[in-house]
């Protein structure tokens, strides 16, 4: 761990574009990385890293990647840090080409994150050889932007550690990036991390033969491992140093176990799309205060008007579910318990009563869960909500639910009972105040009031609740309202206009 | 005492203007951060008709009521920063601010950066008057927004520009659409419920304007120009990109909004 640690508080391959810099960041000596990793060449000393650094020196590195670093080479760019908690920005334009040859200082391009456009400037001297997204992409802050094949005086640049302890302890790191931003070197044409770079080493491979199954052809720890067992390559290097010989025992772990790693590699799915705002979005919700409230619904009626709607029913087109009916009976709930339809301001401690009642349903779908929500339920009829709910489900499975569909909810349904589960513990879908999730439906045994057993439908809903805006005994009283509608649906006649 | 102090401050070149249509503002904005080396302050009080003002990227047909904007005759531009989209007219009162990169001593050339300063400074501008907040990217009493940031940052300088709601009309905020993209504390309200209005908290336009050069002149030595001797934006040698919208490219949007009406968004 602690070779680990100086390898990132000394970033060889920091050679990220940045905007240029005030002069204010703090000032700390750039390091000739390069030089340094060169058999002969005295360490240089570096501000509380010193010791570290020495072990890194001291060893020397054996593999032809590391002794025969040229002069010149293709440096990857990629998307610096252009600010606190900016994970990505839209490219704008370019203003170079490919095989157009640039200047230190030179703009480069122009991105967009929120509010600001910004210039982005080239580090180096040299030509460009390639560029890897066009204007309108999202790019995430340590993608690569471009490739530059900077001139040989300008070599030693592509490998200097710049402002390395500001940027990693400015605890604005991405949320989205995997390790550190300027934890990729590719000098010698093969992308990779330092840490794959070291086992490759360790088995005497040369990094730039293996085939990498990482993004832009990234070659990762699996990749070296199967190389490795596929070649049946012999020991490691040998060890020196005590942080040394503590890396080289786990490699040694690593070849023994390499034949054998086959069928049992772990896979790496990056989160994108839904997945990822899954992520973001439930964390936020996590911190606030749920409360749970679990109710028993009987839905013998429900289930005989369902039938009663589907006998009646001549349009092909259309299938009669429970959904409709909760969605309707809800809707007529939260007109008496209007808290439960409403958002919380935290900053101003003010809660908005919704006008209307946008009632979300959650759908999973092949690309990951989803939450359209059907708008003013309270003014559709149950026909209505039938048919909203039938094309909001058709968008959803074919990925195309516009924003109108997906923003602007105010209570969600999850009915998670069609998958199966009786009870949950459903996290809010912010700003909303309120959630319910329902349970599967189960042939329970039931007492009438005669005493006599039979069989009833039974679901269990969940409802979860903000803490902060609604107590236990609302949750109640609406409940107990919604219940009474769903199982004596007759009473939603006295509603009907 | 004061004129020692006014040595040590970088110097500021202040424009002030009335009416100015905001398209000739943009342009001359966009041409003093690209082709001068000076610090700049250009206060606009009121543009000359209703506009619509875009971020320099973004769908117009996913911000805009196009068809009423159309019909109405409302003219769209597109500006050379980012950000989002907004309806401005005479009760509109701009600030804008170009600087560069080091006139602030230890002000860092980020976004993030740049808008907490603008915050501090406009803090003390609005202090008494209201419960001002920079909330996120935007000026707001309590929870409601006033002020609409921009920004853009080139290799040297830097362009912090607002525009703030002294007065707005509610017919003009229909021909926005609800943002797809809109700041948390804005909890998808809709813009009456979320927007203010300055002069319900401030006294008149002119003590606004006052108290803004007097927070700036504690940075910067202002010196204002005469609006006459300002650079022509029509005749210098760069184009700018700031424009606006061409009667055919609104039209074009309608046909693709009808053929593909494909914007995916899941709810946070």
């Amino acid at each position: 761990m602690a070779w680990r640690r100086v390898w990132r508080a000394c970033p060889c391959a920091s050679n990220a574009i940045g905007i240029q810099r005030s002069r204010m960041v703090s000032p700390l000596p750039h390091l000739r990385l390069l030089s340094s990793l060169l058999p002969l060449s005295p360490p240089p000393v570096r501000r509380g890293l010193a010791p570290l650094r020495s072990y890194m020196r001291v060893g020397g590195f054996s593999s032809q990647a590391w002794v025969d670093v040229p002069t010149g080479g293709v440096v990857e760019v990629p998307l610096a840090q252009t600010g606190e908690g900016i994970a990505e920005c839209e490219l704008l334009k370019w203003f170079v080409q490919e095989g157009e040859q640039v200047e230190e200082f030179q703009p480069l391009c122009e991105v967009q994150s929120d509010k600001a456009t910004i210039e982005i400037t080239s580090r180096f001297k040299g030509k460009i050889t390639q560029i890897l997204f066009t204007p309108g992409d999202i790019v995430k802050v340590g993608e690569t932007l471009l490739k530059i094949l900077v001139e040989e005086d300008h070599a030693s640049l592509a490998s200097e550690c710049l402002d390395s302890e500001t940027t990693l302890n400015s605890g604005s790191s991405a949320p989205d990036s995997q390790g550190s931003l300027f934890n990729e070197a590719s000098i010698d044409g093969v992308l990779s991390t330092p840490a794959v770079r070291h086992l490759a080493k360790q088995h005497g491979v040369d990094i730039n033969v293996v085939h990498g199954t990482g993004k832009n052809g990234r070659v990762l720890k699996e990749d070296v491992l199967i190389y490795v067992a596929n070649k049946g390559i012999g020991t490691p290097t040998p060890s020196y140093g005590n942080t040394e010989e503590v890396r080289m025992a786990e490699g040694n772990k690593l070849y023994i176990n390499a034949e054998n790693n086959k069928g049992y590699e772990d896979k790496i799915i990056p989160l994108r799309g839904f997945h990822r705002t899954m992520v973001k979005s439930m964390t936020m919700a996590a911190k606030v205060p749920h409360f749970y409230y679990v109710e028993e619904l009987n839905c013998d009626a429900l289930i005989e008007l369902k039938a009663a709607f589907q006998n009646a029913n001549s349009d092909p087109n259309v299938k009669h579910t429970f959904l409709p009916l909760l969605i309707k009976s809800l809707s007529i709930a939260l007109s008496k318990y209007p808290i439960l339809n409403s958002s919380f301001l935290e900053e101003s401690n003010e809660v908005i009563l919704k006008g209307s009642h946008n009632i979300g349903v959650a759908m999973a779908t092949n690309y990951g869960l989803v939450v359209p929500n059907i708008k003013r339920a309270q003014s559709l009829s149950i026909m209505e909500i039938t048919k909203e709910l039938s094309r909001l489900h058709q968008m959803a499975s074919n990925n195309k639910l516009t924003s109108e569909d997906t923003t602007g909810g105010t209570i969600t349904l999850s009915n998670i009972g069609s998958i199966g589960g009786k009870f949950g513990s459903p996290l809010l879908n912010l700003p909303e105040v309120a959630i319910i999730a329902i349970g599967r439906i189960q042939k329970l045994p039931c007492f009438d009031a005669d005493g006599n057993v039979y069989p009833a439908s039974i679901t269990n809903v969940t409802i979860g609740a903000d803490h902060r805006v609604v107590d236990g005994a609302t949750v109640a009283k609406f409940c107990n309202e919604w219940k009474t509608l769903i199982e004596n649906p007759e009473l939603l006649l006295l509603h009907l206009k | 005492m004061s004129r020692a102090k006014d040595l040590v401050l970088p110097s500021m070149n202040l424009i002030i203007m009335k009416s100015s249509p905001i398209l000739r503002q943009l342009r001359m904005e966009e041409k003093l951060l690209r082709s001068t080396s000076e610090n700049w302050c250009i206060i606009n009080d009121g543009t000359s008709d209703p506009t619509i003002v875009m971020g320099v990227s973004g769908k117009v047909q996913e911000l805009v009521n196009v068809e009423s904007v159309m019909g109405d005759g409302i003219p769209v531009i597109r500006r050379f920063s980012g950000g989002g989209t907004v309806i401005v007219d005479g009760g509109t009162v701009f600030v804008s601010l170009i600087c560069n990169k080091g006139a602030v001593p230890g002000l860092q050339p980020y976004p993030r950066s740049i808008m907490d300063w603008t915050g501090e400074l406009y803090g003390r501008v609005f202090g008494g008057f209201g419960d001002f907040h920079l909330r996120e990217n935007d000026y707001a009493f309590g929870s409601r927004k006033f002020g609409g940031n921009a920004q853009s940052i080139t290799k040297d300088r830097w362009i912090h520009h607002t525009s703030f709601l002294w007065d707005y009309d509610v017919k003009n905020m229909g021909y926005l659409k609800q943002p797809t993209r809109a700041p948390k504390y804005r909890l998808e309200r809709h813009h009456m419920e979320f927007l203010c209005r300055m002069k319900d908290y401030f006294p008149c336009r002119s003590t606004f304007i006052e108290r803004t050069i007097a927070a700036l002149s504690s940075h910067f030595s202002v010196t204002l120009i005469e609006n006459k001797t300002i650079i022509d934006p029509s005749n210098t040698k760069h184009a700018t990109s700031t424009k606006l919208l061409t009667k055919q490219e609104l039209e074009a949007t309608l046909s693709s909004l009808h053929e593909n009406p494909t914007v995916q968004q899941v709810l946070l």
